[in-house]
């Protein structure tokens, strides 16, 4: 294959990536544990609403929530056994969410859906709805959602660029299931209606990108090798790294002909098509210096953080562990214990220790622009800080502080330390309740 | 506003509390560099220009910087405990302050003016507008301003390099004007004194290594590079300050002078080169955008060549630094820098789209 450029996008930050500690470790089963909680709002929109009761019987793939409204995603229950009850407590992302909690059997028994062959854009469209699809970089937009889009498209991009420093889930996925990722691009090629599927990978992955180059036939699928760089995933820096193309602010990636699906979705398609298979199980990064077995694992939807840590710790000592995050270091969610469980966007669970996530102390401003140097954005955080500390937050809005995307470069390179996204969220959230 | 950052529990297996976690708001690593690295990396910086100091003039200026870093911390201790505030000399910026001013006072002068000017420069450009950050002005520059207009004749008295070959004697030869008003029988012209009637005169070489008169670390045009190069790499300074500020110098005593032969010895004599690098590139008083920082080096670039062509000023390099120090302000709240992918508000067409 010819050789490609490097493509890019405009500033970004290069945090330490520490992806050794697990992308050498092949995929591995987790085992599963007696009791899941299977969060009913594990995607972007409306909550599922439960269709089972307490005492039902459900197999793996049962639909135990359906999707409520046009926003929303099925939810199917990940192993065979009984929903012993529903109770609301706070899911991994914070928010106080319904849990289907179901009694393992230990049989492991399956409800699929039929297999399609030869499947019409609507068929697909019709079956990841009913797999109940969302995006599993983390975002977790409902696929099916996405893939009604006002305008046309002309390009599926896959990101498989993994730029969130440990994580290493999909660079395993697209080296163990290279087959059902392809087929799962296809797939979502003819579901967009669109010409070419790009298929986009940081250069510190050699082996997927050549293990996936070896593998295309057809000149309507490419790889796109990227700069390792952070925030390279972000959906609107991905697009313009690929494609060249700019997504207006306030706008979609379907505004430049575009859209953008997590390497895990295109997977969990593929065997949602042929094999009929519900959105049930994911792969995991478990990393961190709090963990002994870290690596990557088969993890059913519902399996609580408790159990992984249980399993896995091993011979590290618990009290070196200071945070626990749902995501990589850069946009996951610190964790208050371990009560949250597995969802569909869960791409790693990390077990972080003091040192692994040391910030100095907070000084002043020295106004040194670090931050909006950095800002894939090109936005100015300096002042949203100054606007949202002075309740200002009209002109935290003018500045363009929706734009933000929250990737937290802008904290990361501050050498004042300063809480800098703390402050954009507040004045996000204002702007948003008080509809400024 | 503080970071919020709250407290969790973490279990064993058997449901026995072990530890409390952190949870605080994304992103959980941050980079190694922090103010107090930044400050450092400066220090380092500065370490080339003072130990050509040293070379050129032996260990008075050392000492009268010694003096002027001194001053300077203990100042802002003093502030900080007065106005019972968290003590941020930890940072390290007041011992950059102090070095800066030290060196970009002339080779001898009495020891009570680089005591003056730290005290200044920290208790009213610093402290007084509320510390790091908030200063108006970089202070070492407008300290040298205001020691300039109090004691012109000092600060315009330069010392000769001393012989490095008479030893000791040379070495701390300076020492004995560290009281006295009157140094006249060591004092020399700068290359600025005699540029505008013959630049053709001057030896490049001697300019370029600070075999000259002048300001203590100022003088050695390749110490001052030596450091620019060390901060640039380091990303500790923003570089396209001193090469656009040394750039329109250049272009403009082209323009004024209309004579090529000035050019080059423009850029090496009085403080150009070391304010370009050490004093412009100041994080408080420097625009935080792309077109500010442009306009902002460009502008340091033409005051500081009118200064010298049509002023009655021997050197203008601080009166320009200051000048567009007080412009920042104004550069950082009227440019704004239009976010990716911004589309002007009446959506008149769509985005053209090309494969």
């Amino acid at each position: 294959m010819p050789k490609e450029k490097i493509r890019t996008f405009r500033r970004g930050i290069h945090p330490l990536s520490h992806k050794a500690q697990t992308e050498n470790e092949s995929l591995r089963e987790l085992s599963t544990p007696e009791l899941l909680n299977i969060n009913v709002a594990q995607h972007l929109g409306a909550p599922a609403v439960p269709t089972v009761k307490e005492g039902d019987r459900v197999a793996e793939g049962t639909l135990i929530a359906e999707a409520n409204g046009f926003v929303s995603a099925n939810v199917h229950s990940s192993v065979s056994g009984t929903v012993k009850k529903i109770v609301s407590f706070p899911g991994a992302n914070g928010l106080l969410a319904k849990h289907i909690v179901i009694e393992n059997d230990g049989l492991y028994e399956n409800e699929l859906m039929p297999a399609l062959e030869n499947p019409t854009k609507e068929d697909i469209i019709a079956r990841i709805k009913a797999a109940g699809i969302v995006g599993m970089g983390g975002a977790t937009f409902p696929a099916h959602v996405k893939l009604a889009p006002k305008n046309p498209i002309d390009t599926v991009l896959i990101n498989a660029a993994e730029c969130e420093p440990y994580i290493t889930c999909d660079y395993r996925l697209l080296l163990d299931y290279p087959g059902d990722f392809l087929n799962g691009a296809e797939l979502l090629r003819q579901a967009a209606d669109a010409k070419t599927v790009l298929i986009c990978i940081e250069v510190n992955k050699p082996a997927a990108v050549k293990k996936i180059s070896g593998l295309l036939q057809t000149d309507d699928i490419k790889v796109v090798p990227l700069k390792v760089k952070y925030p390279q995933g972000a959906e609107k820096q991905l697009i313009y790294a690929a494609t060249r193309r700019r997504v207006p602010c306030g706008g979609l990636p379907a505004d430049v002909g575009v859209m953008v699906f997590n390497a895990h979705t295109a997977y969990s398609a593929a065997r949602a098509v042929y094999n009929g298979e519900a959105c049930t199980r994911r792969i995991m990064t478990v990393a961190g210096g709090g963990i002994e077995k870290a690596g990557n694992y088969w993890v059913r939807i519902g399996v609580p953080y408790q159990h992984i840590f249980d399993e896995l710790h091993g011979g590290c000592d618990i009290s070196s562990v200071a945070k626990v995050l749902s995501g990589g270091p850069m946009m996951g969610i610190a964790q208050p214990n371990l009560k949250a469980s597995v969802t569909k966007g869960s791409s790693a669970l990390l077990f972080l220790t003091e040192k692994q996530t040391e910030r100095a102390k907070m000084t002043a401003c020295i106004n040194c622009a670090c931050c909006a140097t950095g800002c894939p954005m090109n936005l100015m955080p300096m002042k949203f800080e100054a606007a949202a500390k002075s309740g200002d937050f009209a002109l935290a809005k003018r500045l363009g502080v929706m734009n933000c995307l929250e990737c937290g470069v802008c904290t990361y390179n501050c050498p004042a330390k300063r809480p800098l996204i703390q402050s954009i969220r507040l004045a996000k959230k204002t702007i948003r309740e008080k509809k400024l | 506003m503080r970071a919020l950052a709250g407290k969790g529990n973490l279990y064993n297996g058997s449901g026995i509390y072990m530890k409390n976690l952190t949870v605080s708001t994304s992103p959980h690593v941050s980079s190694p560099k922090t103010t107090r690295s930044l400050m450092l990396d400066v220090i380092i910086a500065l370490a080339a220009p003072l130990l050509a100091s040293i070379l050129i003039y032996g260990f008075y200026p050392l000492f009268l910087t010694a003096l002027s870093v001194g001053s300077a911390v203990l100042t802002e201790y003093i502030i900080c405990k007065i106005r019972n505030i968290e003590n941020t000399v930890t940072d390290l910026s007041a011992v950059v302050t102090g070095m800066i001013l030290g060196l970009c006072l002339p080779p001898v002068v009495p020891f009570y003016v680089p005591i003056v000017g730290a005290v200044f420069a920290v208790a009213i450009v610093k402290m007084l507008f509320g510390g790091i950050g908030r200063n108006f002005a970089n202070p070492a520059a407008t300290a040298r301003i205001f020691l300039m207009l109090s004691w012109t004749g000092i600060m315009t008295a330069y010392a000769a390099p001393i012989d490095l070959g008479a030893g000791a004697e040379a070495l701390f030869g300076y020492f004995r004007y560290g009281v006295s008003l009157d140094i006249s029988a060591i004092t020399t012209a700068t290359p600025l004194a005699s540029y505008a009637a013959a630049p053709k005169n001057l030896n490049l070489l001697n300019m370029f290594l600070g075999n000259i008169g002048g300001s203590a670390g100022e003088v050695s045009a390749v110490a001052v590079l030596i450091g620019g190069a060390y901060l640039g790499i380091r990303r500790v300074i923003d570089i396209k300050i001193p090469l656009i500020y040394i750039g329109t110098a250049m272009l403009f005593t082209l323009i004024f002078y209309g004579n090529i032969s000035y050019v080059l010895p423009g850029v090496l004599s009085g403080g150009l080169l070391f304010g370009a690098v050490f004093m412009a590139t100041d994080y408080s008083t420097s625009p935080n955008t792309v077109l500010g920082t442009v306009i902002y080096a460009a502008g340091m670039g033409l005051i500081t060549i009118l200064i010298r062509r049509f002023g009655t000023l021997p050197e203008g390099v601080s009166l320009a630094i200051l000048l567009m120090n007080i412009v920042t302000p104004l550069l950082d709240k009227y440019i704004n820098p239009k976010p990716f992918g911004y589309v002007k508000p009446p959506k008149t067409k769509k985005k053209k789209i090309t494969g």
